[in-house]
């Protein structure tokens, strides 16, 4: 048994001259909406595919659920990629058989209800969907799945504020009741913010600081604040 | 700050300082003020927890604490109620309104006052105020 959800030490990553990840240290508690936050091009997108197993550190070690990454772990985790899409043929009734059929741990009722809570008409098809329609499909063929773990790549990208809020309802709506770890990566903190229990806050492929956000509030004030702070402080020790 | 409305009850929350005191400290002047009645209902946690779009395991933390202060009490499968004792609320008033004066008292010593100092510039405030709408 284990307390974290996920667990990294000193990994590192790059891609020919491009360093994604310098030394990152990361322990993350289970069953907590956690905040992935940073700039982009900080690292973040490459650590999910660490923990999926799509990408290999080049040192370092990584523990997802006490276990190294591989398809194992896979079934245990909901994993949205950044910009992800679904097939355009499909109703989203479609999509939610198909997912019911192949994702471990899909709630097709969970699904349905999720559908509601987000605005989402069950026989509207893919290819024609909005931007934010289409993304809170495949939020909710996420969210949906009963899996101790779930990681959403900027899930907030291109939806607008109504959609926005809508999302945040359903997640509320499922936690709770479920022992879960929601992992969510994003630069757009807005609406989001009241919902993190933990933060790591990303620069350069490290970790800049990383715990519980009533802490971070405490002493640092608004995460709008810290990224000021923190990022500015960064770029001028490393730009100096 | 963002200023919202969740059944009633009026919030005001700032993300630059913790949520959970936040929620904690303004159901309680609510229910010590008086806008939200002995016996009335309160929102559940997920009503508040949507209505700010605040984590529902931070609402669920400042209700159980009311309910330690014995301002609220859980009612099965019908929700959280504030007490039907107007003793209860006024104790806790009191117990509050004593803790700051500590607060207060251990400020002023900081600052070299003695009591008589800072009766008679309490003194002389409440005279300056006369008229305003202080209750």
């Amino acid at each position: 048994m284990t307390d974290w959800a996920v667990k990294g030490e000193a990994l590192f990553k790059s891609y020919g001259d491009n360093k994604a990840l310098s030394g990152l240290d990361l322990a993350i508690p289970k069953n907590k909406i956690v905040g992935i936050l940073g700039p982009n091009g900080c690292g973040k997108s490459t650590l999910f595919r660490m923990m999926t197993g799509l990408v290999k550190p080049d040192s370092g070690t990584i523990e997802v659920l006490g276990k190294t990454p591989g398809w194992r772990t896979n079934r245990e985790i909901a994993y949205l990629p950044d910009r992800a899409r679904w097939y355009p043929n499909h109703s989203v009734r479609q999509a939610f058989q198909w997912a019911e059929s192949f994702f471990p741990g899909f709630e097709i009722e969970s699904a349905v209800k999720l559908a509601r809570y987000m605005d989402i008409d069950l026989h509207l098809t893919v290819k024609g969907m909005s931007r934010g329609q289409e993304a809170r499909l495949m939020l909710i063929l996420c969210i949906a799945r009963r899996v101790p773990l779930i990681v959403l790549d900027e899930p907030f990208s291109g939806i607008d504020v109504i959609s926005r809020e809508h999302i945040i309802d359903g997640i509320i709506d499922f936690i709770g009741e479920r022992e879960q770890t929601i992992l969510i990566s994003t630069h757009e903190i807005h609406e989001i913010e009241g919902m993190f229990e933990y933060v790591l806050l990303m620069d350069k492929g490290k970790a800049l600081w990383s715990g519980d956000i009533e802490e971070l509030r405490a002493q640092h004030g608004s995460l709008h604040t810290v990224f000021r702070s923190f990022y500015k402080r960064s770029v001028i020790t490393n730009g100096s | 700050m963002d200023q919202k409305e969740v059944s009633g009850i009026s919030f005001q929350i700032d993300f630059s300082q913790p949520l959970y005191e936040q929620i904690l400290n303004q159901i309680r002047s609510a229910i010590v003020r008086g806008e939200i009645g002995l016996g009335e209902k309160i929102p559940s946690v997920r009503e508040l927890a949507q209505g700010l779009h605040i984590n529902p395991n931070t609402v669920m933390r400042a209700y159980q604490e009311l309910e330690r202060d014995g301002l609220t009490e859980k009612r099965r499968g019908q929700g959280t109620f504030v007490t039907s004792s107007s003793k209860r609320v006024e104790a806790f008033r009191m117990e509050v309104a004593k803790e700051q004066i500590h607060t207060f008292i251990e400020q002023m010593k900081n600052l070299g006052l003695t009591w008589e100092n800072v009766r008679a510039y309490i003194d002389q405030l409440l005279d300056d105020d006369k008229g305003g709408e202080n209750p």
